[in-house]
């Protein structure tokens, strides 16, 4: 993953954020200030310079892509298998996150602490392929033993919290 | 003063005080340990308990907090790479490798020690200079912080990956981040969109929470490979103890660390959070073998543990002699201080009482305290990392959630933690690297809104900038600075390139 | 820790024999804090959390629910529901918020408890100032001299304050926001400002130690806490604000809830257990209920609206 495509694209992505951020900035509204200074001066004084700097990298970037490419285009169909998985377990996290903190407040911290737990734990063994190898016996067993730690570990964490140091979680 | 430190010392060996400060240490190693809680969030919920108890015993134990949390901060970070304050982010770039290559004992022992130490010095010069160094830090206006914090970015050089541009960008974009919320002069809403939690711009704890936790998360789930069994590299249990001969051979970057501490530590609102870098940064230019940096240095874990609990005795200094509190932590303990009857000022040194050498005897006290304590959990915390990678997974976004809830009550800073957990993983991937962006959350408030408070103040005028002596003083060392850095990789450079083309 | 502090309470509150309340409350009560731990409003919340705890002998479970200058945490109590068992840390903050027209509420959506503390706003310079009282400062101002006044965050209550005072004095002072009260002080400790305008709590140990030296306050009638020191009024400057602090509800609280807190808060005051802390602590126990408290909060509320009207024509 030495010449990941994602390089140059998140290159790109910093050149247009920046252009955004300038853009942005010039439709604060202009108080004029002893010195010259406005509020808008910093944020397009920034963003103009993280443009200036990423358009070079983009172009370095871009180019050493390239000129990967041409190098290892027979090889790399080999290790395609492998990021490809680790971006599927990748997005799962992301998205558990997501319905983690959306979830907490309305389902209560320990319904929605167990939940994410399990949930966590379940979809990294399933997309990481370990969970398909294990005999039927051994899937119950572990499911269990995952629900143990998912239960377990939101309620110590609840009740150490909201009863010793006093600080309140959602219900 | 002898007498006053007698008076102390019956003030502060008496079994309820000394229970008290233990107590105290305790939860700050707890709280410290977990990312976000901090040790002002640790103070204020024990300020209730403390009411009741005569001033030195309360004090005691909320200096203790204080002191456990400082230290207690470098475990996650080592172990897990994972700071739960800005001033242990410094910790994770020795820290981390050092534990890596299945060391993480030994990381943990040097920095409990260099803690210890700075924790010590940092009480000695506290009680000798004080007041003097409260009246240097009283010459900070807006033009001195100004160049303070330009001397401060600089270290983005220091701490960028391979490439200095990138390094500049991540630099650049946190201090673009910074800007978002009421603009501090003006009172413009910048960027805010409608939301009531960006009036007061990005909260730091989640933004670095997510930079470092939740960013360090997902790449642990992407590269999560169950025929691997030892994730880690194979870590030795047994090799985890308090390396007190180690820390001392670093003596340089003790020194090094110690100083930054205390000198950089009391400039109230800008010191906390920098100290550790400078310390770093500078422990790296002293040193005869600076390319092992950043690769699992002891050197490196002495500078920035020692500077992060010298620069705690740092923050005491205008607290106690001046009565301004340079962060957060040291704002609480200045309310538990006023509501046990306590003024601090300058009569608090001169005053007969004990009180003041009480004081720094608890702190003192406090740091023997911290020092026992992690060395008895050190074998324990180490084996947080024989913990599977995939519940491990879990219980660090859950102690996430935790720490960014459980002190601001905001669902809306768990999505600013996962944008910046998205920000980080992607800048860590492409070589950009997170710290620089810290550190332009950090400075870049205090740049922008000094650099147009003093032109407010001066009339529209540039000049004080460049004639102020402290000013001026920051700037040309700035400059200094990183000219040598450009030139020494510059160098680097060429000698890289040297045995590639041969 | 928190058990030790209930059996505590209990113990006390059996003791105390002031058992009889109505069924209110039945249940913990949620005390939200609209800004971290550690600031001026919770520290007052805290220190009263166990006097409190004991009167009404249930458990307050303090939120800090900070961000937006305390409009995240005054927005989401007043959305919640009016059973009495949600209410808030409340002061100035909940009117300059309505006065810039950061937040959707207005005063009128809040039901207003009690108003427990006190503190004048404090106009201070440093101890080497040339000037010698508030007359000095302005007469200097209306001279075209700049007079840096220091304030702690744009917008903030003392920042408005220190708007009305100069309105009130016809002058024009070159205000200097700075992010919190530590920074303003050490500004004009430091000789950075020439002078700053400050809650009396925060300003008090600067002040006992001389470093700095109040020109004048915000009260209508001098105060114990600061005896020496003059109110604007006295020195011809009709103007008379304060910070307070206290408790409030979403707007329709029921009647047994409020009678409860009130009661609770008398007891307390009547005892003076409270008294040592909050002098400790620079404020001044100056209760207020009912519907003197309403007219005290609609007043105020005038008085921001139009000092913040001039901040944002500036």
């Amino acid at each position: 993953m030495a010449k990941d495509i994602g390089k140059p694209i998140f290159d790109l992505f910093l050149v247009v954020a920046s252009a955004i951020g300038f853009y942005m900035a010039t439709t604060l509204p202009a108080v004029s200030m002893a010195g010259g200074l406005s509020p808008a001066s910093f944020p397009k004084l920034i963003s103009g310079l993280i443009f200036v700097c990423a358009v070079p990298c983009l172009i370095r970037d871009s180019y050493e892509w390239l000129a990967a490419r041409r190098v290892r285009e027979g090889v790399t169909a080999l290790n395609a298998t492998a990021p490809k998985k680790g971006i599927l377990q990748w997005l799962t996290i992301v998205a558990l996150i997501i319905v983690y903190i959306n979830s907490f407040e309305r389902l209560g911290y320990i319904a929605s602490t167990a939940i994410f737990c399990f949930l966590n734990v379940v979809c990294l063994v399933i997309t990481s392929g370990e969970f398909q190898k294990l005999s039927n016996s051994r899937k119950l067993r572990n499911l269990a033993a995952y629900t143990v730690f998912a239960f377990t570990l939101s309620l110590v964490i609840y009740y150490v919290f909201t009863e010793l140091f006093n600080i309140p979680l959602p219900d | 003063m002898l007498t006053g430190y007698i008076d102390g010392l019956g003030l502060v060996f008496q079994l309820g005080t000394l229970l008290a400060i233990a107590g105290g240490t305790f939860l700050g190693i707890i709280m410290g340990v977990l990312p976000g809680l901090t040790s002002a969030m640790a103070i204020a919920l024990l300020l209730p308990v403390t009411f009741g108890m005569p001033p030195v015993m309360g004090i005691g134990m909320l200096l203790g907090t204080l002191c456990g949390a400082g230290a207690s901060g470098s475990i996650p970070a080592i172990l897990l790479n994972i700071p739960g304050t800005p001033s242990s982010v410094a910790t994770t770039f020795d820290g981390f490798p050092m534990a890596q290559k299945g060391e993480a004992g030994r990381a943990l022992g040097l920095a409990i020690v260099a803690s210890f130490f700075g924790g010590v010095a940092s009480m000695v010069v506290l009680s000798l200079l004080a007041p003097p160094i409260a009246e240097f830090a009283l010459r900070f206006g807006a033009a001195e912080y100004f160049s303070l914090s330009i001397f401060g970015l600089v270290i983005i050089a220091s701490v960028a990956g391979k490439s200095l541009l990138k390094g500049l960008i991540a630099g650049l974009i946190g201090f673009f981040c910074s800007t978002i919320g009421t603009d501090p002069i003006a009172g413009v809403d910048r960027f805010t969109f409608g939301q009531l939690s960006l009036l007061t711009g990005i909260n730091l704890l989640p933004a670095l929470i997510g930079l470092f936790a939740v960013s360090q998360v997902l790449k642990d789930a992407f590269e999560y490979d169950p025929s691997n069994k030892l994730q880690n590299s194979p870590h030795k249990v047994d090799i985890a103890r308090p390396r007190f001969i180690e820390t001392l051979r670093n003596w340089r970057a003790l020194l090094v660390g110690i100083v930054s501490g205390s000198v950089v530590g009391p400039v109230p609102g800008a010191g906390g959070s920098i100290a550790s870098l400078v310390a770093y940064d500078q422990a790296r230019r002293f040193s005869k073998t600076p390319e092992k940096f950043g690769k699992g240095h002891g050197a490196g874990i002495v500078s920035v543990e020692s500077a992060n609990n010298a620069l705690l005795g740092g923050a005491l200094i205008p607290t106690l002699a001046l009565g301004i509190p340079g962060e957060a932590a040291t704002a609480v303990l200045l309310g538990g201080l006023m509501i046990q009857g306590v003024t601090p000022g300058p009569m608090l040194f001169e005053s007969q009482s004990g009180i003041i050498y009480g004081i720094f005897l608890a702190y003192l006290v406090a740091n023997f305290f911290m020092l026992i304590i992690m060395c008895l959990g050190i074998k324990l915390f180490v084996r947080v990392l024989l913990v599977p990678r995939k519940q491990l997974i879990s219980a660090i976004i859950v102690f996430c959630f935790i720490g960014v809830y459980g002190v601001d009550g905001d669902v809306f800073n768990l999505y600013i933690m996962l944008a910046f957990g998205l920000l980080g993983y992607f800048l860590n991937r492409y070589g950009f690297g997170t710290a620089p962006v810290i550190l332009g959350l950090i400075l870049g408030p205090i740049a922008e809104s000094n650099l147009r408070r003093g032109l407010q103040t001066f009339g529209g005028d540039w000049t004080p900038f460049f004639t102020r002596p402290i000013s001026v003083t920051f700037l040309v060392i700035a400059c200094g600075l990183l000219a040598l850095t450009l030139w020494q990789n510059y160098r680097t450079r060429q000698q890289d390139a040297a045995p590639d083309a041969a | 820790m928190k058990k030790l502090a209930l059996s505590l309470s209990v113990a006390t509150a059996m003791m105390a024999s002031a058992g009889a309340f109505a069924e209110y409350p039945e249940q913990n009560i949620d005390m939200i804090v609209p800004f971290s731990a550690g600031g001026g409003n919770d520290t007052f919340v805290r220190a009263l959390q166990p006097l409190l705890e004991e009167k009404l002998d249930t458990n307050l479970v303090i939120r800090n629910i900070s961000g937006g200058g305390g409009a995240v945490g005054l927005t989401r109590a007043q959305a919640s529901d009016s059973d009495g068992y949600t209410l808030a840390a409340a002061s100035n903050a909940l009117l300059t918020l309505e006065a810039l027209g950061n937040v959707d509420f207005t005063y009128e959506d809040f039901d207003f408890v009690a108003k427990i503390l006190e503190e004048p706003y404090v106009i201070a310079v440093g101890e080497d100032s040339e000037y010698a009282d508030l007359d000095a400062m302005v007469e200097a101002a209306k001279e075209g001299t700049s007079v840096q006044v220091g304030v702690s965050g744009v917008g903030s209550s003392a920042h408005i304050a220190a708007v009305a005072f100069a309105d009130t004095a016809e002058v024009d002072f070159n205000f200097i926001p700075y992010p919190g009260g530590s920074e303003t002080i050490s500004a004009a400790m430091g000789g950075h400002v020439d002078a700053v305008v400050l809650g009396g709590a925060e300003l008090r140990s600067a002040l006992e130690s001389g470093r700095l030296k109040a020109l004048g306050m915000s009260y209508a009638e001098r105060s114990e806490s600061l005896p020496d020191v003059p109110t604007f009024q006295e020195e011809g400057y009709n103007l008379s604000l304060t910070v307070w602090r206290g408790i409030a509800g979403p707007d329709g609280l029921p009647e047994e809830a409020k009678e409860a807190w009130v009661n609770a808060i008398k007891e307390i005051v009547d005892e003076g257990s409270f008294e040592e802390t909050a002098s400790n602590l620079g404020l001044d126990i100056v209760p207020l209920y009912g519907d003197e408290l309403e007219a005290f909060i609609a007043e105020s509320a005038e008085v921001m609206k139009d000092s913040a009207g001039d901040l944002a024509a500036k």
